[in-house]
C-alpha cells in the first residue's frame, strides 16, 4: 500500500447471486484504484454502474466476491476502521422517531464520546447544516433536503478522516447543493479525504480533484479532472465585450495563422449561478418581483 | 398442581447444559469449517479462523456505552411507536374485571385463586405478544429501512447490536411488567372480598420423604389402590396398622411458631388428605386421622390426639414443643420436648393413620407438610411476576436471535411455534425420553401400525429385525433428547399456581431453574445472533 493511499482497492469483483447461488449480476468487475489522502475523489457512472456497490463494499455492508479492500490500512470488515470514517448514505436512513439533537447524540454515543463532547459537537453540526430551528422536531417531519442535512451532520459527528458521500446533493435545492459543495471543499481544506459518488456531473466537476468513471461495473476512466476534461485541439480566449470591428480583425488574425474559427458568442452563465444570484438579490430587496414585458407595456400606457 | 417440585440440582443442570451447548458448538464449528472449505477453497480456511478470532474479540470486548446507546434507542423506539398502548388494554381489563370475578365461588381459597390468577394471567397475556412482536420485528425493520446501515458503519460490533436490542426490549418489558404488577397487586388487595383477605399469605411448606406400612405394619411400597388407574394418592386403611410415614429433614427450633390458642411455641403441620369410604358411615361426620411423632433413631413414639379430616380444606395441627402424651407401655402421662427427644439432627418422622373402621384416607407426599412461618403475600406475588418477567426475557432473547437471520413475519411464526411446542409438548417429549410414555420407538411404532400391531406393548428383542429397528430408533431418541433440550420448557416460568393457592414460590425448586433456563439460552443465542448478523450481507439483494 502506498503511504499516501487512504483507500486501496485491488481486483474488486462483486457478483450478486440468486437463491440457488447462481450468478445473477456482475455489479463490479476487477476494479483497482487508490484514493489518496486529502483529495476529493468522485466515483461517476450511470445508474447500475456499480458506484454504490463499491461504496457499500468499502463500508463492509457487502462482501466482495473477489479482490481486496484496505481502508486506512485496515480490511473493510474491520470495525475499528469506522472510528475514522463518516458515511452519508444515498437516502438518509436515520431513525425517524428521533429529533436532530437525539440523532446526533445517539451517533455520538456510538463513538463513545462524553456527554459534554456530544452536546458541543451536535450543537456545532446542527448550526453548520442549518437545522437550528428544527433541532427538536422528529425527523419524520423533515423535508428531503433537511433529512440530507441531518444525514451529513451524523456522518461528521466523529470528525472523520475519510468521508464517504453517496449522492450527496440528491434532493437538495440549488442553495443546498452549493452549500454541500462548499462544505466538501471545506472538508478538503481541513485535510480530510472525501469520496463521493454521483451522476450529477456538474457537481462532481465543481469539487472533485480526481474521478473514476464506471460503466457496467468496470473502470473506464481514472485521473485528475482538469486533465481528463482538457481539450488538446482547441484554444479559448475570453475577453470583455468587443465591437464588431474588433471581432472582424480577430477573425482575420486567426485566418492569417491558418486557424479554424469555430464560434464567437457571448458566454452564458450557468443556471446555478443565475439562480443563486436571483435568490441573493431577492434577499437583499424583498418585495421586488419579476415584471413581464406585457405588464410593463400596460403600466406605461396607463401612466 | 404439584407444589412439591424437587429442588434444582445445579451441578447436574450445568453439566447437561455444557453437554448440549458443547455438542451444538462442536457441530456448528465442524459445519462452518466444511462450508468455508467448500465455498472459499484454500482461502476459506484462514478466513474461517479469522472469523472465529474476530467473533471471540467481538463477544468479549463489547462496549457498555455502545450497548447502552442501542438499548436506549430501542427503548425510545418502542415508546414512540406506541408499544405502551398495552396499558390501555390492561386498564380496561381491570376496570371491569371485578364485575365478573366477585362471588365466583363460595369457597374462600378458590375466590382468592380466581383474583390472583386473573391478574397474573392478564399480565402474561398482555406482555408476551408485545415482547414477541417487538423482538421479532425490531432488527428486520432496521435492516429493511436501512437504519442499521448508519449504525454498522460506526465502530459498533454486531454483538453490541444484538445485546443492545435485547436489553432495550427487556427494558420496555420490565417497565410494562413493573407498572402492571404494582397496579395488579394494589387491585388484588383492594378487590378481594373482606372475608378472603386473611388468606392473602404465602405459606412456606417443608416436605418430607414418604414411605408406607401395610395393614400388618410391615414396610410396603405404597398404600391401597382404590381403583384409580393413575394413582396419585395411596390409601391407608382405617383402624389397622397401616400408616404413612413422612420423614422431615432440616428442622430447627426456629421453625416453631406461637400457637394462637395456647400462646406457646409449636410446630404447625398441615394436611390435605382425602377420604375413600367403603360404607356410608355417619354421613354428616368427617373421617378422623391420627399423627404419631417418631424419633428416627430411638424409635420413641409419641401419639397425638385424633383430628378430623376435612376434605379439600387446609387441616392444621399444632404440635407443641412440650408434648404431653399418654404412654401406653408405662400407662402414664409423660412429657417430652419435641426437639430434645424426637428430632435428631433436624430429622423427625411423622406417621399418619386413619382411625375409622372400614374407611380409607388417601395420602400423597405433598399432602402433609410442616408449615414454616408464613411470608407476606407480596413475596409470593412478586416472585410470580418475576417468573413472567423471565419468560418475557426469554421471548425477547429468542425473538432477537431469530430476527438476525430471518425477516419479521418468519421470526414471529418461528418463535410462536417454539412457544407452542415448548409449552404444550415439552413435557410429552420428556415423558417419552424418561420412559413414562410406554411404547416402541418412531420407526418401530410406524411398522407396527402398518402391520396392525399394537404400538404400545413390548416386543421381544430376539427378533432380528426388531433389534435393528430399535437401534435406528435409538438415533431418533437421541435426536429427540437434543430437541427437548433446545426447545425451552416455557411451563417452568409459571409460578401462578403457587401464589393463587397461597404458597410461597420456592427459590431452589422454581425460581432458580427459571433463572438458569434464561441464562442457558441467553449465551448461545447471543453467539448465534452475533454470527448470523456478522456473516450476512446487510445490503444483499
Amino acid at each position: 500500500m502506498s503511504e499516501n493511499a487512504v483507500i486501496e482497492i485491488r481486483n474488486l469483483t462483486k457478483i450478486y447471486r440468486d437463491f440457488w447461488g447462481r450468478p445473477k449480476v456482475r455489479a463490479v468487475n476487477s476494479l483497482s484504484l487508490d484514493v489518496n489522502k486529502g483529495e476529493v475523489f468522485g466515483l461517476l457512472g450511470p445508474n447500475g454502474s456499480g458506484k454504490t456497490t463499491t461504496i457499500k463494499m468499502l463500508l463492509g455492508l457487502l462482501f466482495p466476491t473477489e479482490g481486496d479492500i484496505r481502508i486506512l490500512g485496515k480490511p473493510a470488515t474491520d470495525v475499528a476502521k469506522n472510528e475514522s470514517i463518516g458515511y452519508l448514505p444515498e437516502e438518509s436512513y436515520l431513525y425517524r422517531f428521533l429529533n436532530a439533537e437525539e440523532t446526533l447524540d445517539f451517533y455520538g454515543r456510538l463513538f463513545s464520546m462524553s456527554p459534554a463532547e456530544r452536546k458541543q459537537r451536535a450543537d456545532e453540526l446542527i448550526k453548520m447544516v442549518g437545522l437550528d430551528k428544527a433541532r427538536r422536531r422528529q425527523l419524520k417531519e423533515y423535508s428531503k433536503g433537511m433529512t440530507r442535512r441531518i444525514g451529513l451532520a451524523q456522518a461528521l459527528i466523529n470528525n472523520p478522516q475519510l468521508v464517504l458521500l453517496d449522492e450527496p446533493t440528491s434532493g437538495l435545492d440549488p442553495i443546498g447543493t452549493r452549500e454541500m459543495k462548499d462544505l466538501i471543499l471545506k472538508l478538503k481544506d481541513e485535510g480530510k479525504t472525501v469520496v463521493m459518488c454521483s451522476h450529477l456531473l456538474a457537481d462532481v466537476q465543481d469539487v472533485c480533484d480526481r474521478i473514476a468513471i464506471l460503466y457496467n461495473g468496470e473502470l473506464k476512466q481514472l485521473g485528475m479532472v482538469e486533465e481528463l476534461l482538457a481539450s488538446q485541439d482547441k484554444t479559448q480566449i475570453v475577453s470583455s465585450t468587443l465591437s464588431d470591428e474588433a471581432i472582424e480583425e480577430i477573425k482575420q488574425v486567426i485566418a492569417k495563422h491558418h486557424g479554424n474559427l469555430q464560434e464567437i458568442s457571448s458566454p452564458t452563465t450557468s443556471l446555478e449561478e443565475l439562480f443563486l444570484q436571483t435568490v441573493a438579490e431577492s434577499q437583499a430587496r424583498p418585495g421586488q418581483r419579476f415584471v413581464s414585458e406585457s405588464e410593463q407595456k400596460t403600466a406605461e400606457s396607463k401612466s | 398442581m404439584n407444589f412439591d417440585a424437587k429442588p434444582m440440582n445445579i451441578p447436574e443442570a450445568l453439566s447437561t447444559w455444557g453437554l448440549v451447548f458443547g455438542s451444538i458448538l462442536v457441530a456448528s464449528l465442524a459445519i462452518g469449517f466444511i462450508l468455508a472449505l467448500v465455498l472459499g477453497g484454500k482461502r476459506g480456511i484462514p478466513r474461517f479462523f479469522e472469523n472465529l478470532g474476530e467473533g471471540l474479540t467481538d463477544l468479549i470486548r463489547m462496549s457498555p456505552k455502545r450497548v447502552g446507546a442501542i438499548a436506549n434507542l430501542t427503548l425510545k423506539e418502542a415508546i414512540r411507536r406506541k408499544a405502551l398502548l398495552v396499558f390501555v388494554v390492561f386498564a380496561v381489563l381491570f376496570m371491569f374485571g371485578g364485575w365478573f370475578l366477585s362471588n365466583t365461588n363460595s369457597r374462600e381459597e378458590l375466590q382468592l385463586s380466581v383474583y390472583v390468577s386473573f391478574v397474573l394471567t392478564s399480565i402474561g397475556w398482555l406482555i408476551f405478544p408485545v415482547a414477541l412482536i417487538l423482538a421479532c420485528w425490531g432488527l428486520p425493520e432496521d435492516i429493511r429501512l436501512r437504519s442499521l446501515h448508519t449504525v454498522v458503519t460506526k465502530p459498533v460490533r454486531r454483538s453490541e447490536i444484538v445485546l443492545g436490542r435485547i436489553l432495550g426490549f427487556v427494558g420496555v418489558g420490565t417497565f410494562v411488567v413493573g407498572i402492571m404488577s404494582v397496579l395488579g397487586y394494589v387491585w388484588i388487595i383492594r378487590q378481594v372480598p373482606e372475608n378472603v383477605k386473611s388468606r392473602l399469605i404465602a405459606r412456606v411448606p417443608v416436605y418430607g420423604s414418604l414411605d408406607f406400612r401395610d395393614r400388618q405394619g410391615e414396610e410396603a411400597e405404597s398404600g391401597v389402590n382404590t381403583g384409580d388407574i393413575n394413582p396419585y394418592r395411596s390409601y391407608i386403611e382405617g383402624a389397622s396398622k397401616a400408616r404413612a410415614k413422612w420423614t422431615f429433614d432440616g428442622l430447627s427450633p426456629s421453625d416453631l411458631q406461637i400457637d394462637p390458642e395456647t400462646g406457646k411455641p409449636a410446630l404447625l403441620v398441615e394436611n390435605s388428605f382425602q377420604a375413600f369410604r367403603t360404607h356410608k358411615g355417619v354421613i354428616d361426620e368427617v373421617l378422623h386421622g391420627q399423627y404419631t411423632l417418631v424419633n428416627p433413631e430411638t424409635d420413641l413414639r409419641v401419639s397425638l390426639p385424633q383430628f378430623p379430616v376435612y376434605e379439600f380444606r387446609q387441616n392444621l395441627a399444632w404440635i407443641p414443643e412440650e408434648l404431653e402424651y399418654y404412654n401406653e407401655e408405662t400407662q402414664q402421662t409423660e412429657t417430652r420436648n419435641l426437639f430434645d427427644d424426637l428430632v435428631v439432627d433436624g430429622k423427625l418422622a411423622v406417621e399418619a393413620r386413619c382411625v375409622d373402621v372400614g374407611q380409607f384416607l388417601g395420602m400423597a407426599r405433598p399432602d402433609l407438610f410442616i408449615r414454616l412461618p408464613d411470608r407476606p403475600f407480596a413475596s409470593s406475588y412478586f416472585k410470580s411476576v418475576f417468573g413472567i418477567w423471565m419468560m418475557m426475557v426469554l421471548i425477547v432473547v429468542l425473538g432477537v436471535t431469530a430476527s438476525t437471520f430471518v425477516k419479521g413475519p418468519v421470526a414471529t411464526i418461528l418463535l410462536f411455534t417454539l412457544i407452542l411446542v415448548g409449552t404444550g409438548f415439552n413435557q410429552f417429549m420428556n415423558d417419552i425420553l424418561s420412559g413414562e410414555v410406554r411404547g416402541a420407538g418412531l420407526i418401530e411404532s410406524g411398522i407396527r401400525i402398518l402391520n396392525h400391531g399394537n404400538p404400545i406393548v413390548e416386543k421381544p428383542d430376539s427378533l432380528e429385525e426388531s433389534v435393528a429397528v430399535q437401534n435406528v430408533d435409538q438415533v431418533f431418541t437421541g435426536l429427540l433428547w437434543g430437541i427437548s433440550h433446545v426447545i425451552p420448557n416455557f411451563n417452568i416460568f409459571s409460578f401462578k399456581a403457587y401464589t393463587a393457592n397461597g404458597f410461597d414460590v420456592p427459590m431452589m425448586a422454581a425460581v432458580m431453574p427459571a433463572v438458569f433456563m434464561v441464562l442457558g439460552f441467553f449465551i448461545p443465542c447471543l453467539i448465534l445472533g452475533y454470527y448470523s448478523l456478522k456473516l450476512r450481507e446487510l445490503e444483499a439483494k
